[in-house]
């Protein structure tokens, strides 16, 4: 990131997104919403819990749910490597849940300016998790729709 | 200054105060000639009387002033109990706890002054007396006289030398000038008071209802802060009749006494000449003034303050001695949760340490394995230490029954007693203030539909008194509750036409069921037994709202039942909530705890001792047949390539019912916390948790109940 970028994000009060990557693709999340970035450690697998739900972790203690969001926008399942991550995030109803990224890249501020919220053409294909694109630079950074990322995931529950 | 602060005390205090009305008020039933119940119930109605009137809580104070006329008339022998006048009683303290709890939702007493309630009461009144209405004025008035112990023997009231300051001199004099009655007051709090200001600003509150306070002394400020011994003075510009004035701050509870009496000018002036030890200096300037005030009126107080006097009074109410009372301190219940987390991180940390040792086997030396005992003792020592924090006797919940069971027996007409042991028995906090419904309901059950009515009583030669029971005590790691009757029984055969009628069962299925599990239908939701609906229970959401609130305890039910001589529910809950004693097993790679509690033995069985019943894989164990589950199979482990010769068995007990679990491996026996799995996955069905290991992994428990 440039140091006139940065100026901006003092002057225009950007939103900070982190930036991961999912089969090649980029996508962000609102740093609001992440408590904590860290390594892929043991999971324990819990029988009977929806597909997508990879099972438990522990963090510092505390018992944290773990889903793959591959599996649940219907990619194929995560392969574990030395830069996948467990991005942990923090919800107001839900509590902690852990969700699974093929690597973690950096952080861009993204002003509403630079986002394009015009994205209902995509609502017919599977798994539309998304609630704008972002552009950073030439790249195109998919924003997550948080609520909907974890807010389905009770709906899968009571099926 | 505002009154909110003190509600918490109010609510709590008046809590206690109905409590022991209540509670006192059954005893009178019983002997209705029992004096010291009678003085108990007039002191602590008189009690809340004073402390709803100094909170401002108008209408309340009207009904238990009401009330306590009436026992002033029962006191006096003028007036016998009644059931009658137990009713009206029992209902008053209904209202009276309608208006706490409205103060507790709202801060404020609400709107229903329940006049039809004081009607009720002072035509009983008006009745038993025979229209000597007049009496209840007096008796009132010698009521408070003899409330307050008598301290007569000091006749030098403090207000009469108050430690003051020019300016408040001046205000006093300036005051008395302008033709105002100034009327001095000194309070003697009870020596075991333990909140002193709060009783202070109470009597603060009860005065400045009638006039303005000029003088503090103490200073009111020293006051908020308890700095003072156990009087405190005040002057007031008051137009009020200072007898009314007197009976309002003794109102308020632990007030020993107070004198009230006349200011004159004189005492504040010419007065400093007289010999009074703990008169503040007085500034020359205030004898200028002197001349000006005018004479007063009253006859002023012999002057001479007896100061050594007052120090051996002030000892003699102490040794009165308060009833003893529980001595409790309330504690946060976030702060003991907090504490209780330290303490599960110290456990795990410990299990930490164990792993390690383990792994290090002999490499790591004495020295450390004893480190390791130590770290153990304290962690184990400090669980429990922290358990019984939490820990509170039952009775705060059970001791609301036998008034139930009054009612009720009164509403049903049939005659029943309630027994109760082991109220003492504690219980996790959380669970003591969630077992209270599902108690209830289970007494009400009884009550409604397991005592037979009395004429039916005596025809099957049982006492027309129907006796229904509540027994807590402790078994191991649980807490029994039993509630039981001797009624009717619970009629088996009934309930399996009910069953059929309602297509759970089909005839056949039924005829195979034994009486117990017949009765176990009880426990399925919307099926009520009640031939009518009663407004006491019957309405279909029964039985089966007990065992869900009971389950989502960690506990279980069952019934006994014989039908003719009654039924006995046995409610099951676990002593602790966060801390199990666990058997960690193994499938494949995965680990699982069973909570030790719920095993009852271990089993390597030979593949060949299996047997088949309905095409269902069985053990026959030492005179009894017990269904396997294989682990691996209900949780979708991946197959086991290799068949082995002999299983593993875990059995494990829920009531008289046995499982058999079939697992790899056995690990051992480890201290567990237990930890919610996360609101996403939260409700799997044979899972009830998760714990951390030593070595930080996660392992699932096993919800044993499911398996059933």
């Amino acid at each position: 990131m440039s140091k006139s970028e940065e100026l901006d994000v003092i002057e225009e009060a950007k939103q900070q997104y982190i930036v991961v990557t999912l089969g090649g693709e980029h996508y962000g999340i609102d740093i609001s919403f992440v408590d904590n970035i860290v390594r892929l450690s043991s999971i324990t697998r819990v029988p009977k819990a929806p597909a997508h739900y990879k099972g438990v972790i522990n963090l510092r203690g505390e018992v944290v749910p773990v889903m793959s969001i591959r599996m649940k926008m219907g990619l194929e399942d995560d392969q574990f490597t030395n830069s996948t991550r467990i991005i942990i995030l923090k919800l107001e109803e839900l509590g902690y849940l852990g969700i699974i990224v093929d690597s973690v890249n950096e952080v861009v501020s993204l002003g509403e300016s630079d986002i394009d919220r015009n994205v209902s053409n995509m609502k017919e294909t599977k798994g539309n998790f998304i609630n704008g694109i972002g552009k950073d630079g030439d790249r195109l950074i998919s924003i997550f729709d948080i609520d909907k990322v974890a807010g389905e995931s009770t709906k899968d529950k009571e099926k | 200054m505002d009154v909110s602060q003190y509600l918490d005390v109010f609510i709590d205090e008046s809590n206690e105060h109905i409590q022991t009305l209540s509670d006192n008020i059954m005893a009178l039933e019983q002997e209705p000639d029992n004096s010291d119940t009678v003085n108990e119930i007039f002191r602590v109605a008189h009690s809340l009387k004073g402390m709803a009137g100094t909170m401002g809580f108008k209408k309340m104070q009207h009904l238990t002033h009401d009330m306590e006329n009436v026992f002033q008339e029962v006191r006096n022998d003028n007036v016998k109990v009644t059931s009658e006048l137990i009713d009206i009683l029992f209902n008053c303290l209904d209202a009276i706890e309608a208006y706490v709890d409205n103060v507790k939702n709202t801060s404020n007493e609400g709107d229903e002054d329940n006049a039809v309630l004081i009607q009720k009461l002072n035509d009983f009144l008006n009745r038993a007396m025979g229209k000597e209405t007049a009496a209840p004025a007096a008796n009132e008035a010698a009521a408070s006289a003899q409330n307050a112990p008598a301290d007569a023997s000091s006749d030098a009231p403090l207000y009469t030398h108050l430690n003051m300051d020019d300016n408040d001199k001046i205000k006093v004099v300036e005051t008395l000038e302008g033709g105002n009655t100034v009327l001095g007051i000194t309070v003697h709090v009870n020596h075991d008071c333990l909140l002193k200001a709060a009783r202070a600003f109470l009597v603060y509150k009860a005065i400045e209802d009638a006039g303005d306070i000029l003088v503090y002394d103490p200073s009111s400020s020293d006051v908020e802060d308890e700095k003072f011994e156990f009087d405190f003075s005040v002057l007031v510009q008051t137009d009020a009749n200072p007898d009314e004035l007197k009976a309002a701050i003794e109102a308020v509870s632990e007030i020993d006494s107070c004198e009230i009496g006349p200011v004159t000018a004189e005492m504040y002036h010419e007065g400093e000449a007289q010999p009074a030890p703990s008169a503040a200096p007085q500034a020359p300037a205030e004898e200028a003034n002197a001349p000006a005030a005018p004479a007063a009126p009253a006859a002023p107080a012999p002057k001479a303050p007896a100061k050594a006097e007052k120090k051996d009074d002030k000892k003699a109410p102490a040794a009165k001695g308060k009833p003893v009372t529980a001595r409790t301190v309330r504690v946060d219940i976030e702060k003991l949760d907090d504490l209780m987390n330290q303490v599960s991180e110290l456990i795990i940390a410990k299990n930490t340490l164990v792993s390690r040792a383990n792994s290090m086997e002999s490499g790591g030396g004495v020295n450390f394995s004893e480190q390791i005992e130590y770290l153990e003792r304290i962690t184990t020592n400090l669980h429990e230490s922290v358990m019984k924090v939490r820990m509170v006797p039952i009775e705060s919940v059970v001791n609301k029954f036998p008034r139930m069971i009054r009612d009720l027996s009164r509403r049903l007409n049939k005659p029943m007693d309630l027994v109760m042991t082991g109220e003492e028995t504690e219980l996790d906090r959380t669970v003591v203030d969630q077992i209270g419904d599902p108690l209830q309901h289970l007494l009400r059950n009884s009550a409604d539909h397991g005592i037979e009515d009395p004429d039916v009583r005596r025809k099957e030669g049982k006492p027309e008194t129907g006796k229904i029971w509540l027994n807590a005590y402790q078994e191991g790691n649980n807490v029994i509750i039993k509630v039981g009757d001797d009624g009717a029984g619970i009629d088996a055969e009934a309930i399996k036409g009910k069953a059929i009628e309602r297509g759970i069962v089909t005839e056949e299925e039924a005829d195979k069921l034994t009486d117990k599990e017949i009765i176990n239908f009880l426990f399925m939701p919307s099926f009520s037994m009640a031939k009518k609906i009663t407004d006491i229970s019957g309405r279909g959401v029964g039985l089966d709202v007990v065992k869900s609130n009971v389950e989502q305890l960690g506990g279980d039910v069952e019934v006994e039942s014989t039908l003719g001589s009654g039924s006995t529910f046995t409610v099951r809950l676990p002593l602790t909530l966060a801390i199990i004693q666990a058997l960690m097993v193994e499938v494949r790679e995965e680990k699982y705890a069973i909570a030790l509690a719920s095993i009852q033995n271990i089993e390597y069985i030979p593949v060949t001792d299996i047997k088949y019943v309905q095409a269902k894989e069985v053990i026959y164990l030492r005179g009894s047949v017990i269904p396997l589950v294989h682990l691996d199979k209900i949780l979708d482990c991946e197959e086991k390539e290799e068949q082995q010769e002999s299983i593993t068995v875990v059995v494990v007990k829920k009531g008289d019912s046995f499982v058999g679990i079939v697992v790899d491996n056995l690990i051992g026996q480890q201290e567990i916390v237990i930890k919610s799995l996360g609101k996403v996955i939260e409700d799997n069905k044979h899972i009830s948790g998760a714990t951390i290991l030593g070595d930080g992994e996660v392992a699932l428990i096993l919800d044993v109940n499911s398996l059933f």
